[in-house]
């Protein structure tokens, strides 16, 4: 018994790990996953092209010390602006011969400080982007830095000494956990959305494999020469789990690389990239709610697999069966805002759901030891009480060729076999 | 130890409603070659699934080499399904050694024994390839190595002669018949019972799920005499069917088979037919199955009219 058992599982793992499409995938997947975190970071910090800006001063006192503030402005240790030289009086000739400039592409933009700028701290920037917004608040701090020192010199007092003084707070986030803290730079909602994109195509194609490799053994008709060997409950575990093994491994493969990355990046790159925090819970998590959320899947897609002749009759079955992780997927936005509000909570306990959302609360902000072990017990009770079902709808299915069963028929099979 | 290889006693199947197999009792002799023959519907595919346990009987015992049918007995018995099926992208010896290690064999075993079948039916140079590389003819090959790797007792064959090429079916039965002389079993279903009478030394004929005779193939046929004439001639053999003592011509062309009402003398037919005919042969023969079996079923319907 389990020496064939056995059989089947090496088989299914087998058939599975051998095909080019799972050793590109495995091999690959990683580096697109590499991809996808760092790529957005250099692509926002790297853009070492300068701002190339005028300005436009109607005070008079303030023209050069902004100019020199800017030219010396950085941000991320870079220099950001190109300063061009302001050129004379701020006269409507003036004015307009840099809107030219602006508009004709020779300048990206220029500074007016108007009359009443030190007093009422103001200033305008005219540009053909308005939206690059690392640069505007760098001239931002720059420009008020500036203004600050001109209003503390009236009053008497030293402009470096009353900057000491008053140093500006910079505010950290900082993500505090079980694990311990660790400074949180933004990239963590990003990684979730990633893991969770992940987690859901892998259970979605790992199940829907077992549904092809059943159907599969129909059209062969080779179900009937393993009926004769092994029972239809050793055929469908050894599916399961061979099946489930391959997707294991792929998954692995994943979660490995993707922990040695971050390791690897923790070191020498340490501040540079906001690499997210991978704690050993999230690993352990990750592959654990793949393999329930496989199993929970896999075991009702065995059993639409064995109750059709095609793969394309199959479909119009799949929808119902996808819904709950489909729906995880559409509330996944509202489980980060609100990892501990009522709608996360109760999702995180719904069995189907329950893979995506509990582990995306556990990315985004631990929650309570029982609610985890909880849901983890839901989810297994429902993956019994799926199987057991499927186990029947499978063992009559197989041998069943020619009109796919209706609904009811399917109930009568899952209760009389 | 039992002489028997299965017994079955007075099973039993219905799918939704209908009948497919209805109170059937049958005996396998150890080392017999056993017809199951019947029209297609009879209910011959069910049956041998029953005893293969891939359907449980809704009634009845199936007993298999002397005990109880269970999955130990059922690894001595190696089952050819009438729709065969290999996994098509898996290499054939992989495949063949998979399905021998089902039936409880060893890896190791099931790989020395690998070599001489496939020497035997011609599969040697494609032992590395994948399944749906081979042509429709090889891969029925490799289903019966399948069938046999793992050294059954009991051989149960669902239509094994259904898309053999004549090559093939002798390849085939001499197969069969070294593993009987090596003291195996061996069942075969067909509705062709011409194609697989000469093999077998028991016979059951059954019809629309109900057992319509069985025995030795000679028991049957000595229990509906020797009354049948085996005619071969040239010419136009229209009249033979009109002449008095004939029942019934089964009508080949050229060539007749001719069943006389009982006691009906053959002489005169003989005169007939040389006058009339250029007669190649007449022989007083045995009744075919078929016609034993179209005889029985019919008489059977009038009776129950």
């Amino acid at each position: 018994m389990t020496a064939k058992l056995w059989a089947v599982v090496r088989r299914e793992y087998l058939e599975r790990v051998r095909t080019k499409g799972f050793v590109v995938a495995t091999i690959l997947g990683p580096l697109i996953l590499g991809a996808m975190m760092i790529i957005p970071v250099f692509a926002l910090r790297s853009s070492s092209k300068l701002l190339k800006v005028a300005v436009l001063d109607r005070v008079g006192i303030l023209g050069a010390p902004i100019e020199e503030a800017l030219r010396a402005a950085r941000f991320d240790d870079k220099l950001r602006f190109d300063v061009q030289p302001a050129g004379g009086e701020p006269t409507a000739e003036r004015e307009a011969a840099l809107k030219k400039a602006v508009l004709e592409g020779t300048l990206d933009g220029y500074l007016e400080l108007p009359a009443d700028a030190v007093a009422k701290g103001r200033a305008s920037y005219f540009g053909r982007n308005v939206s690059n917004r690392i640069d505007l608040r760098t001239m931002e701090r720059s420009v008020s830095d500036v203004l600050a020192g001109v209003r503390l010199a009236g009053a008497g007092l030293d402009p470096a000494k009353v900057k000491e003084l008053t140093r500006e707070l910079d505010l950290r986030t900082i993500r505090l956990s079980e694990s311990g803290e660790r400074e949180d730079q933004g990239a963590a909602f990003i990684f979730a959305v990633i893991l969770l994109m992940i987690l859901y195509t892998s259970i979605l194609m790992w199940g829907q494999m077992v549904m092809t490799s059943v159907i599969e053994e129909k059209t062969s008709r080779v179900v009937e020469v393993m009926a004769a060997g092994v029972s239809s409950t050793t055929l469908l575990a050894g599916k399961l789990l061979g099946v489930g093994a391959a997707g294991l491994t792929q998954f692995l493969v994943w979660s490995l690389s993707l922990f040695g990355v971050s390791l690897a990046m923790a070191g020498p790159l340490a501040g540079t990239l906001p690499m997210p925090e991978i704690t050993p819970l999230m690993l352990v998590s990750f592959v654990l709610f793949f393999l329930l959320g496989f199993y929970f899947y896999a075991a009702l897609y065995a059993a639409i697999g064995a109750s059709v002749n095609t793969v394309q009759e199959a479909q119009n079955l799949m929808w119902p069966v996808m819904m709950p992780i489909i729906i995880g997927m559409v509330a996944f936005p509202a489980a980060i805002e609100a990892p501990d509000g009522p709608l996360s909570v109760a999702m995180s306990m719904i069995p189907g759901i329950s893979p995506l959302i509990m582990f995306l609360r556990i990315v985004v902000q631990t929650p309570p030891t029982w609610q985890i072990a909880l849901s983890i017990a839901l989810l297994g009770l429902a993956i019994l009480g799926v199987l057991w079902i499927s186990a029947r709808i499978y063992r009559v299915g197989i041998l069943m060729y020619g009109k796919k069963p209706t609904f009811p028929e399917l109930v009568k099979w899952a209760r009389h076999s | 130890m039992n002489d028997k290889a299965i017994v079955l006693r007075g099973i039993g199947k219905a799918f939704s409603g209908h009948v497919a197999v209805k109170d059937l009792s049958l005996e396998v002799p150890r080392g017999s070659v056993f017809g199951l023959l019947g029209p297609n519907g009879a209910g011959k595919t069910t049956t041998l699934r029953m005893v293969m346990d891939i359907l449980g009987p809704d009634s009845g015992t199936i007993e298999i080499l002397g005990r109880p049918a269970d999955h130990a007995a059922r690894d001595r018995i190696g089952y050819m399904p009438e729709e065969r099926g290999l996994y098509p992208r898996m290499v054939l010896e992989e495949q063949l050694v998979f399905m021998a290690a089902i039936k409880g064999m060893g890896r190791r075993e099931a790989e020395q024994r690998l070599g001489p079948w496939l020497e035997r039916l011609g599969l040697a140079d494609w032992r590395r390839k994948k399944v749906n590389e081979l042509s429709k003819g090889m891969q029925q090959k490799a289903q019966f190595v399948a069938t046999v790797l793992h050294e059954p007792e009991v051989l149960i064959m669902d239509e094994p002669m259904s898309g053999l090429d004549p090559v093939g079916m002798d390849v085939m039965r001499e197969a069969m018949l070294d593993l009987r002389r090596k003291g195996a079993t061996i069942v075969l279903s067909s509705h062709q019972m011409e194609a697989v009478e000469k093999l077998c030394d028991r016979v059951a004929l059954i019809n629309r799920g109900e057992k319509v005779l069985d025995g030795s193939v000679a028991e049957v046929k000595a229990r509906h005499g020797k009354n049948t004439v085996a005619l071969a001639f040239e010419g136009d053999g229209s009249f033979i069917e009109s002449l008095p003592g004939v029942a019934k011509v089964s009508d080949h062309g050229q060539y007749v088979e001719v069943r006389l009402h009982d006691g009906a003398d053959p002489q005169p037919l003989l005169r007939e037919a040389a006058g009339r005919l250029r007669v190649r042969r007449f022989e007083i023969v045995e009744p075919s199955l078929h016609d034993i079996f179209v005889e029985t079923v019919t008489g059977k319907g009038e009776e129950a009219a």
